[in-house]
């Protein structure tokens, strides 16, 4: 399976992919956001278009797009007090329309609208491997050093603030970091497994613990599990990489149902 | 002590509440009562500073309540605390909370706070309820793990919004009782309240409130005319013997 060096690549990027988005995951799922995940990797389709129309840098330019648009979005809800699932929503289909609009102003490039759904591993390149490994680096910094911060802002955003914890700075990074990290994953896992890692290995993690930090190993471990087992089922019966890993990983969430609450004491 | 002036609050061109002067004077047990709509959870929230000013001021302990609220903290307990059952944190968690702002950005709990956090809980009565998940705890017991994480800050003042909303009978009884010792340990309670019987039992100082104050001042010189002024119609008061 491994004579071909980029089949390691795309094992190795498969695995940090997961990682990434499976220390999000937990925060994703507590805090009912993971239409936030959906709504960036929508929105990340004008910020590719703009890098495609203007010849830019894809990565680079679709990052910047999405970190501002989601910092407005949280902007918006505040100032206006604008529901932030309905802010989102516009953003999200403004977005897709604008892109779609880019695309086909910029006649001479066939844009591969199936790669961005689904992705593609196997085309994973050592530079943005790196990237991977440099985010989940910060990924982990950030839970670990803002940990407390996290834990209250995820559990009730207005009584942090009447006491006073800290949770503006912090709420501002998590919402930069998850962009960053849904951008950086779409070109390698695609919006389907974006979506899905965002949410799947976090809501399996809460079947069988009771705890956050707990619950963030165990979405780590269910991460690299489904990436690997997903990866190599997907190499031996010849099928799509994200979709199996994908469905892979719903078959262990629809299991660890039989898990569910047997713990709750 | 609090000193509120000329404080007006209006929302989309509804004026919510009118030309309020308040002075609440320590180590009272204050009940704001009023119909709904009256702007008692407004008071209290422009009071949290949880929702910003548009008019008037608010001294607390002779400062301007913004320069106040960057070295103190307000002892919190809201009508509804919006949680999801599942949430996986336990009581001492959450009444580590009313700490977590007094701790720099980044940093971790010791066990001093750990230790504080535990010592409240045993004072709401909540301690061997420490480690059970909130989502297992009743709703009164819920309740006096958020006592517990509104005293564990020190905060003199304890605020609080229609704790008897989630509450049976006996249990609020017994959670005023507990109010009452607070307030005896030199707190001063502020509660937003429709149990007028419970009130004038515990309570020290009526502030009724119906867009504009109708009275505030200790229960004694408030009778039931300027009860029912406040309310209108709506109710009928019991006579009873403050």
């Amino acid at each position: 399976m491994f004579e071909y060096s980029f089949m390691l690549n795309a094992l190795f990027g498969a695995l940090l992919s997961g990682l990434s988005l499976a220390i999000f995951a937990p925060y994703v799922t507590l805090r009912r956001i993971s239409y936030m995940g959906e709504a960036l990797s929508h929105i990340a389709f004008a910020g590719i278009a703009i890098a495609i129309l203007l010849g830019l840098n894809l990565t680079f330019t679709t990052l910047v797009f999405v970190v501002l648009i989601s910092l407005v979005i949280g902007w918006l809800s505040r100032k206006r007090k604008l529901h932030e699932a309905n802010t989102i929503s516009i953003f999200l289909s403004v977005s897709m329309a604008l892109g779609i609009i880019l695309i086909s102003i910029s006649k001479n490039y066939s844009f591969d609208l199936a790669s961005y759904l689904f992705g593609n591993v196997l085309l994973i390149t050592g530079v943005e491997i790196q990237s991977l490994l440099i985010l989940n680096v910060l990924n982990l910094a950030f839970v670990l050093v803002f940990y407390k911060e996290l834990f209250y802002l995820t559990y009730n955003e207005e009584m942090a603030r009447v006491f006073r914890i800290r949770i503006a700075p912090v709420s501002h990074l998590f919402l930069v970091l998850l962009a960053a990290n849904i951008v950086i994953n779409l070109k390698s896992a695609g919006i389907i497994l974006v979506t899905a890692q965002l949410i799947l290995p976090a809501v399996i993690a809460f079947n069988f613990v009771h705890s956050l930090h707990r619950a963030i190993v165990t979405s780590a471990i269910v991460a690299i599990l489904s990436a690997t087992i997903g990866f190599a089922l997907s190499y031996n019966l010849n099928l799509p990489t994200g979709a199996t890993i994908v469905l892979f990983e719903a078959l262990i969430y629809f299991l660890s149902l039989n898990f569910r609450g047997k713990q709750n004491a | 002590m609090i000193q509120i002036s000329n404080l007006q609050y209006g929302l989309g061109g509804k004026s919510i509440l009118e030309n309020i002067n308040l002075e609440i004077p320590d180590g009272e047990f204050v009940a704001i009562i009023g119909p709904n709509g009256a702007g008692k959870s407004t008071l209290i929230k422009l009071l949290l500073g949880i929702w910003e000013m548009q008019q008037g001021s608010i001294q607390i302990d002779g400062i301007n309540q913004q320069e106040w609220l960057k070295t103190n903290i307000f002892g919190y307990l809201p009508q509804h605390e919006e949680f999801d059952r599942s949430f996986p944190a336990t009581a001492l968690d959450i009444a580590l909370m009313g700490l977590a702002g007094k701790l720099p950005l980044a940093t971790r709990f010791k066990p001093q706070h750990k230790q504080a956090a535990l010592t409240a809980l045993e004072q709401t009565g909540v301690a061997d309820l420490a480690i059970r998940l909130i989502g297992n705890l009743s709703g009164g017991e819920f309740q006096r793990v958020l006592l517990a994480r509104a005293i564990v800050g020190g905060s003199r003042y304890i605020i609080l919004d229609e704790p008897e909303a989630s509450l049976d009978r006996p249990s609020v009884e017994s959670f005023f009782a507990l109010l009452k010792s607070l307030n005896e340990a030199g707190h001063t309670i502020i509660t937003i309240s429709h149990d007028l019987n419970v009130l004038s039992r515990y309570c020290s100082f009526l502030v009724c409130l119906n867009r504009t104050l109708h009275c505030h001042n200790h229960t004694e010189l408030v009778s039931a005319e300027i009860i029912h002024n406040t309310f209108g119609d709506s109710v009928r008061i019991i006579e009873k013997d403050y």
